[in-house]
C-alpha cells in the first residue's frame, strides 16, 4: 500500500486518483501504523515551505518520518514543494529548516526576466536515466515559483526556465519532482510506475 | 523549453456547459463530465472550469458535481466561479483542483487574494479580468459596474501577489472572429505574471496571430471546440508549423 501523506496541505486527491491509475493500490493517511506498514510514502504538497515544515512538526510527523526513511529506507517520492522540504532549509516566507535529507536549499527562480511562477508544461534534460526510467515525453506540468538548489550529485534531470533549474532528485530510496507527475498525464504515469515500482 | 498552453473552458450554468456570446444569451452546449473525459483522453495542456453565474446567481462552487468532473481529469484544472473564502478555496484544492480562477471577489475584497496567495501559493491563484473597451479604454466588466481601468486592477492584483491572469475581452466572447490581440499586448505589459488570453478564437490561425502579436503564455477558447470540427491538438499544429513551442505528444488516453 502506497500512503499519500495527509498534512492538511497538498492535492491528495489528485495524487491518489494517479497512483490508482498507475497501478497501485494507495491511501490517503497520518497514522503512524498505516505509514509504518506502507510499501511507500508520497508527500505531495500545494503552499509555503514554511506552513509546510509547521504542519509537519505540529503533527508530530518529522521524527516518524526520519525513522522511516532515513533508518529503515523505506521509499519515499516528494512531489513539488514535498520534493522542497527534502531540502536543508527554505527561503519562502522567511527561512525555515526542512526535512534536511538532501543537501541544498529552496529559492526563488532566478528572475532572468522569463514570468514567475514556471507553470505550464516543459521537458526535462535527463542527467541521470536511472533514476528517472524509461521517458515516453520530456514534458511535464510545471507550477512554482521556488526551486530546490540541490546538491549537484542527486539531481537526476533538470528544466530550462531562465537558467537550468531541478527537475528530479534522488539519494538512494529517497525521490524528488518538481513537476506534478499526477496532472502530467501519460509522462506522469511513467514515472510513477518506475518509482513506486522500486518499493519491496 | 515552456510550452504555450491551449486551454478549453468549460462555462456552466449550474445545470450544464453553457456559451455565451458577449456574455449573454447562454447556449446549452452539453454535460460537463462528458466534456471533461473527452478533453482528458485527448490530452489538453489544462483545462479551466467556470460557474459563470455563481456570483450573479449568489451561489456557491459546486463541489459535488466538481468532484466527479475532476475524477476524469489527470491534467491541470482551473476553477472559478463564486469563490469568496479560503475555505472554498481549500475545498475546491481538496477534490482535485489546481487551482483557482477568481474575479467578483477580486473586485470587492483584494485582501483575499493576498490572503490566498500566502496560503496557497501564488501559482495557485489567477485572477479572471473580463474586459470591455468604453470610449476607447478597456475597463473591467464586472457585476458591480465598476468600469475599473484595467491597468489600475492589475497594479493592485499584482500588489496582492496574484501568480496568474486569465484576461478575457467580453466583446470577441463567443464571436470567432479572434483575439483582441492589442488587449493582450496590453495585459502582457501590465504584470510579470503568465496571462492566459482568451476571447474570440473561432480557428487554428487565430492563435498563431495571437502568439505572433503577444508574448502571452497560454491562449483558451471554447466556441471553436464547441462549434466547429477544430480540436486542441489541430490548433497546437498549426502553432508547431509556425515555430512555436508546442507539446505534440501525449494525445493518447492519459
Amino acid at each position: 500500500m502506497h500512503v499519500i501523506l495527509d498534512y492538511g496541505l497538498g492535492n491528495t486527491a489528485s495524487v491518489l486518483k494517479a497512483v490508482q491509475a498507475a497501478g497501485f493500490k494507495g491511501t490517503i493517511s497520518r497514522d503512524p501504523v498505516v505509514l509504518s506498514n506502507s510499501s511507500s510514502i508520497i508527500l505531495p504538497g500545494v503552499g509555503s515551505f514554511r506552513d509546510a515544515m509547521e504542519r509537519l512538526h505540529s503533527l508530530n510527523l518529522v521524527n516518524l518520518l526520519n525513522e522511516l526513511v532515513l533508518e529503515q529506507k523505506k521509499l519515499f517520492l516528494g512531489i513539488c514543494l514535498g520534493m522542497q522540504l527534502l531540502g536543508e532549509v527554505g527561503f519562502e516566507d522567511g527561512e525555515t529548516n526542512g526535512l534536511g535529507w538532501i543537501k541544498g536549499s529552496v529559492k526563488r527562480i532566478p528572475d532572468q526576466g522569463q514570468r514567475i511562477p514556471h507553470m505550464g508544461w516543459n521537458d526535462i534534460k535527463v542527467l541521470k536515466a536511472d533514476s528517472l526510467g524509461p521517458i515516453v515525453d520530456p514534458n511535464f506540468y510545471f507550477m512554482h515559483s521556488f526551486f530546490f538548489d540541490a546538491e549537484p550529485s542527486t539531481i537526476t534531470s533538470q528544466v530550462h526556465h531562465g537558467s537550468d533549474i531541478t527537475a528530479t532528485v534522488q539519494s538512494g530510496n529517497i525521490f524528488g519532482a518538481q513537476f506534478h507527475p499526477e496532472k502530467s498525464q501519460s509522462s506522469g504515469r511513467t514515472y510513477l510506475t518506475h518509482v513506486l515500482g522500486q518499493s519491496c | 523549453m515552456l510550452k504555450l498552453r491551449i486551454i478549453p473552458i468549460l462555462s456552466f450554468n449550474g445545470f450544464a456547459l453553457v456559451k455565451t456570446k458577449g456574455f449573454q444569451n447562454p447556449r446549452m452546449v452539453g454535460n460537463p463530465t462528458q466534456s471533461a473525459r473527452v478533453y482528458n483522453s485527448r490530452g489538453v495542456d489544462e483545462l479551466i472550469f467556470c460557474d459563470i453565474f455563481a456570483s450573479k446567481q449568489n451561489r456557491q462552487p459546486p463541489i459535488s458535481m466538481l468532484r466527479e468532473i475532476l475524477k476524469e481529469c489527470f491534467m491541470p484544472v482551473g476553477v472559478g466561479g463564486g469563490i469568496q473564502t479560503l475555505e472554498q478555496i481549500s475545498e475546491l484544492l481538496n477534490v482535485g483542483a489546481d487551482k483557482v480562477i477568481i474575479k467578483s471577489s477580486a473586485i470587492r475584497n483584494p485582501q483575499l487574494i493576498n490572503d490566498a496567495v500566502k496560503v496557497f501559493g501564488a501559482q495557485c491563484i489567477c485572477i479572471a479580468v473580463d474586459v470591455e473597451k468604453i470610449d476607447g479604454k478597456y475597463v473591467l466588466f464586472d457585476i458591480d459596474n465598476s468600469r475599473l481601468p484595467i491597468e489600475r486592477f492589475f497594479t493592485q492584483m499584482n500588489d496582492m501577489g496574484a501568480g496568474e491572469y486569465m484576461v478575457t475581452s467580453v466583446l470577441r466572447d463567443g464571436t470567432m472572429s479572434g483575439f483582441d490581440c492589442e488587449l493582450a499586448l496590453l495585459a502582457h505589459s501590465l504584470t510579470s505574471q503568465p496571462i492566459i488570453m482568451s476571447g474570440g478564437a473561432g480557428i487554428p490561425q487565430h492563435f498563431v496571430e495571437l502568439f505572433n502579436q503577444a508574448p502571452v503564455a497560454a491562449a483558451a477558447a471554447a466556441s471553436i471546440f464547441h462549434f466547429t470540427q477544430f480540436t486542441p491538438l489541430d490548433i497546437k499544429n498549426a502553432l508547431h508549423q509556425s515555430n512555436f513551442p508546442v507539446r505534440m505528444h501525449n494525445t493518447k488516453a492519459a
